[in-house]
């Protein structure tokens, strides 16, 4: 693990825009201490300790991974998780450009279309765009009705609970993830420089070879690791929606871990899901600065040249070659690239439309459409005492961690962006782990940890994972907002007579308080939508809203449930709206 | 320094850009209104005007990334209205130069001749010798970032002229950079322009770059071409207030036109040229360094007044005068030794020789 952070520490100091790299730790790099220490004692010692359970600690052997190779059903599952991991994430990327690509030359009302077609169901928990999948694709679904009501079939074709269902569903999940780093990419690009190409001779398709996707390509590469790594760790999905023979590894590891009870061998699979991980992301190193595609950085990505060169090289010939035939095609392109990436965008806000739609219904079944609109799944959520308790637990622990969270986080974001100190670069790598790790190795080692102090099953246990989870996300906003606080109002504050706890006081935390909220929204949301975590730490004696959902999903899928997913997304809704409101009055 | 053009006297110059009654609106704005413009080949001429007075989109459409919504631009007689930017042959130099930052210098210099499919040997000999001429070929396989100012604008003339188009267009190439670069480079340009004889448009906002660099300045404002002259004639000849106020410093004094003789606001009889005999309000306008200040208060036209404050600004003095009835004018001096310098408090008259005044009338 050392080797591949230590590639991203040494970008994290090279782009450190604010702090000059000075080896004494100045006061402000006290900050980072508590939060250190929180994500050291919940994050690195619970991952060493699966490490060294794997291992079989005390009685050192290898025999857990020995049985892993010497298992068939271990090999397939590894083989498995493999193929859907690149089919869903290839998938992804070919549906994915054209809308970053339309998201970045559009004018203003395709964009606006085309973010909410992006950012909705990003900001919507996996949960419900699963189980919206359930209800299109089921035996008796959206989709299934459809095709026999215009008859197209005879009878309803088999969709879900096999190879095709999972990778839909992943590749639709996984959008979003891949489209917002191509698409902060693509936005930096000058688009003076895609005119400078046409000025000197460039056809359109033959700018767009030699410039624009050369250029595109660290956002790019950016997105396809992240979901492939991402893909690698998807639990949720698979485990609602795969057959029989789709078995992931990660399902594996949790019926070890939760069913079997066979803690050792679980730990060897998460290490070797843990290996995989991290040989993509060392892989991805070579040629990305890993911490930027999370938006810690604004430096420009540059120093792979050489290996880059080869390719842009070959581009440039394509491109050269392209030009000719712009002589015998002379428009090529022009409305295809915005009308396929609409009609993309609408496909990936269809699945959440349906499930709020659907909500409506007067049925106690899913009929499509409708048979008459009411409020009955709605009063059904709210008359249900265990969906109330459940609703008021979720909010219980989702409190607890946004308050770890925030404080926590808050805390670091500032020694990061003050505080100078050596070893840096290692820090961030410590703290944006935790959200490109799986969820499901680290809530495992959590779980491992929390045992041992009988914090296992106790809500304030899985607030501890919880923030944990939140905490990268708050230091991201705080720190892109620290960024955009000049120095030089502190520095006015300070000529006027302000000192030092009277300028934080009346500049900085007025300035940063817009960010706070936002980030404490987001590390709700981080909460308040998990599964994950409540399956390991909660040891089923607790139950979250998101709990209650899986279990109903697993056991019968009612309309209920679709009521739940409109009212979690109504939420996930206004936490955008009031963040993007936030900072829009902070710009003007 | 840079290529020599071969301008013999039986060879036909091309070059010319001629713009006819372009028009171009966003929305309910016009940006460009009714726009005609004649360049011979090889003249320097600046698009001037202040930010939102559509010199940017017509050079953009002289380039076409912009179409017109009605009129024509047409290259030597043959029009081009409506040909694909990449088919037009014109060179066209950005605003911070719009350098390729994946490619060295030397692929940036050779992207026109790659996409023209031009034989291998044949672009690295092209590129090479250009960039000789521009005194870069040490710095060939640097990337842009590697480069200064200087360098980079002189990569970006390399990367515009090395597929010797007829035509430069260069939009505020000088636009981010400080003074003392800005007035290097701005002389830089204008030797290109001698050496290699090309047409070339120039847009910028600012008046010294386009007095000290054009052979003709075309003012814009809000759309339209408002004047079109050589700079002095721009400077000394303004033909509205427009032109008059963006063009260099400018007192503009409200006057009476009656039966021969020119009525300040005060009544008294101010020099100014002849004019077409016509009984109106106008606005005459005097340059500063033309505004004479005397002290004692004799009986030559002009405006009574006192001297209100002055500010040293090295090479001359600026005088404010403030006259009987409340105008402000202004009066610069050069600082010449042994001339008497009148003080803030004096009584004087401002006067100006009539032929050194110009009577705009709108």
């Amino acid at each position: 693990m050392a080797g591949t952070m230590s590639s991203i520490a040494t970008d994290g100091r090279r782009t450190s825009s604010l702090v000059s790299s000075s080896a004494q730790p100045t006061r402000w790099a006290w900050l980072l201490l508590p939060g250190s220490i929180f994500l050291v004692v919940l994050f690195v010692v619970p991952l060493t300790g699966l490490l060294l359970l794997a291992f079989g600690m005390p009685n050192w052997t290898l025999a857990n991974f020995s049985r892993i190779g010497d298992t068939p059903v271990y090999l397939t599952v590894m083989r498995n998780t493999l193929e859907i991991s690149l089919t869903v994430t290839a998938l992804a990327f070919v549906l994915s450009y054209p809308i970053a690509y339309a998201l970045t030359n559009a004018g203003t009302a395709l964009r606006t279309v085309l973010l909410i077609g992006v950012v909705l169901p990003y900001f919507t928990s996996t949960l419900v765009r699963t189980f919206a999948w359930i209800v299109l694709l089921g035996r008796n679904g959206v989709v299934n009705q459809f095709l026999l009501e215009i008859g197209w079939a005879s009878q309803p074709v088999t969709m879900l609970y096999n190879r095709f269902g999972v990778i839909l569903g992943m590749t639709h999940i996984v959008m979003p993830m891949m489209i917002l780093p191509m698409y902060t990419v693509m936005s930096s690009i000058d688009p003076k420089l895609m005119r400078a190409a046409r000025a000197n001779g460039a056809s359109p398709l033959a700018a767009f070879l030699t410039i624009f996707l050369p250029l595109s390509l660290p956002g790019l590469i950016a997105g396809v690791l992240l979901v492939f790594i991402y893909c690698l760790g998807f639990y949720i999905t698979p485990a609602l929606m795969g057959g029989l023979s789709d078995v992931m590894i990660t399902m594996a590891i949790s019926s070890q871990i939760l069913e079997q009870l066979n803690w050792s061998f679980g730990a060897a699979l998460s290490v070797v899901l843990l290996v995989a991980v991290l040989t993509t992301l060392w892989v991805g190193s070579r040629f990305f600065p890993i911490e930027q595609l999370l938006g810690f950085s604004d430096g420009k990505a540059g120093s792979n040249r050489g290996r880059r060169q080869m390719g842009a090289q070959l581009l440039l010939r394509i491109g050269s070659t392209a030009n000719a035939l712009d002589r015998w095609f002379p428009s090529m392109g022009g409305r295809t690239v915005p009308i396929l990436a609409s009609f993309l965008a609408v496909l990936l806000l269809l699945p959440v439309g349906i499930v709020v739609y659907l909500s409506f219904s007067a049925s106690s079944y899913f009929v499509f459409p409708l048979p008459g609109y009411s409020l009955r799944n709605y009063e059904a959520f709210l008359f249900d005492a265990l969906w109330v308790r459940a609703t008021f637990t979720s909010i219980r622990i989702a409190l607890m961690a946004v308050c770890m969270a925030i404080a926590l986080g808050a805390m670091l974001a500032f020694g990061l962006s003050r505080g100078a100190m050596p070893g840096r670069g290692a820090l961030v790598a410590l703290l944006l782990s935790p959200i490109i790790m799986p969820t499901v190795i680290v809530a495992v080692a959590t779980y491992f940890l929390l045992a041992r102090f009988g914090l296992q099953g106790t809500e304030f246990g899985l607030a501890l994972g919880h923030a944990v989870h939140a905490i990268p996300y708050v230091v991201v906003i705080v720190v892109a907002n620290l960024r955009d606080l000049n120095p030089s109002y502190e520095r006015a504050a300070r000529s006027l007579g302000a000192g030092s706890w009277a300028t934080f006081r009346t500049i900085v935390a007025p300035l940063v308080m817009p960010a706070l909220i936002v980030a404490a929204f987001f590390a709700f949301l981080a909460s308040f939508d998990d599964v994950v975590y409540v399956l390991f730490l909660g040891i089923g004696k607790i139950t979250t809203l998101p709990m209650r959902m899986w279990e109903g999903i697993r056991q019968d899928i009612s309309p209920t449930i679709a009521a739940v997913a409109t009212l979690q997304m109504l939420f996930a809704t206004t936490v955008i709206v009031v963040g993007t409101l936030l900072r829009r009055k902070k710009t003007t | 320094m840079l290529m020599k053009a071969t301008v013999s006297g039986t060879e036909v110059r091309t070059g010319g850009i001629t713009l006819h009654n372009l028009q171009k609106r966003y929305g309910s704005a016009v940006a460009v209104d009714d726009v005609s413009l004649s360049v011979s080949p090889g003249e320097f001429i600046s698009l001037l005007g202040p930010s939102g007075s559509g010199k940017t989109t017509t050079l953009m459409m002289i380039a076409g990334f912009e179409m017109p919504d009605s009129g024509q631009v047409l290259l030597d007689d043959k029009d081009i209205t409506r040909l694909p930017p990449h088919r037009r042959e014109l060179g066209v130099i950005f605003q911070n130069y719009a350098l390729f930052p994946h490619m060295t210098v030397a692929e940036n210099v050779a992207y026109p001749l790659r996409m023209r499919r031009m034989a291998k040997a044949e672009i690295e000999t092209r590129v090479r010798r250009i960039l000789d001429q521009v005194h870069l070929g040490a710095l060939a396989s640097r990337y842009p970032h590697q480069m200064s100012g200087g360098q980079q604008q002189r990569v970006a003339i390399a990367r515009a002229l090395v597929f010797d188009p007829p035509v430069l267009l260069l939009d505020e190439p000088l636009g981010a950079l400080d003074k003392k670069l800005r007035e290097h480079l701005r002389n830089e340009i204008k030797t290109l322009h001698k050496e290699v004889g090309k047409t070339m448009i120039y847009v910028t906002h600012d008046q010294d770059e386009a007095l000290a660099m054009s052979d003709r300045v075309a003012v814009m404002h809000e759309g339209r071409i408002r004047q079109v002259s050589a700079p002095k004639d721009v400077y000394r000849w303004p033909a509205d207030l427009f032109v008059a106020g963006f063009v260099g410093e400018v007192n503009l004094i409200p006057i009476m036109l009656k039966s021969g003789t020119v009525h300040g606001p005060a009544g008294e009889i101010l020099p100014a040229p002849s004019w077409q005999d016509v009984d109106r309000d106008a606005t005459l306008c005097v340059r500063p360094e033309h505004l004479h200040l005397e002290v004692s208060a004799g009986s030559s036209d002009g405006i009574q007044g006192r001297i209100s404050g002055m500010t040293f600004v090295g090479d001359a003095t600026i005088f404010e005068f403030r006259s009987e009835a409340g105008l402000q004018l202004l009066s610069k001096v050069l600082n010449v030794s042994a001339k008497r310098m009148p003080e803030v408090g004096d009584p004087c008259v401002a006067s100006w020789a009539a032929n050194d005044a110009t009577i705009l009338t709108e």
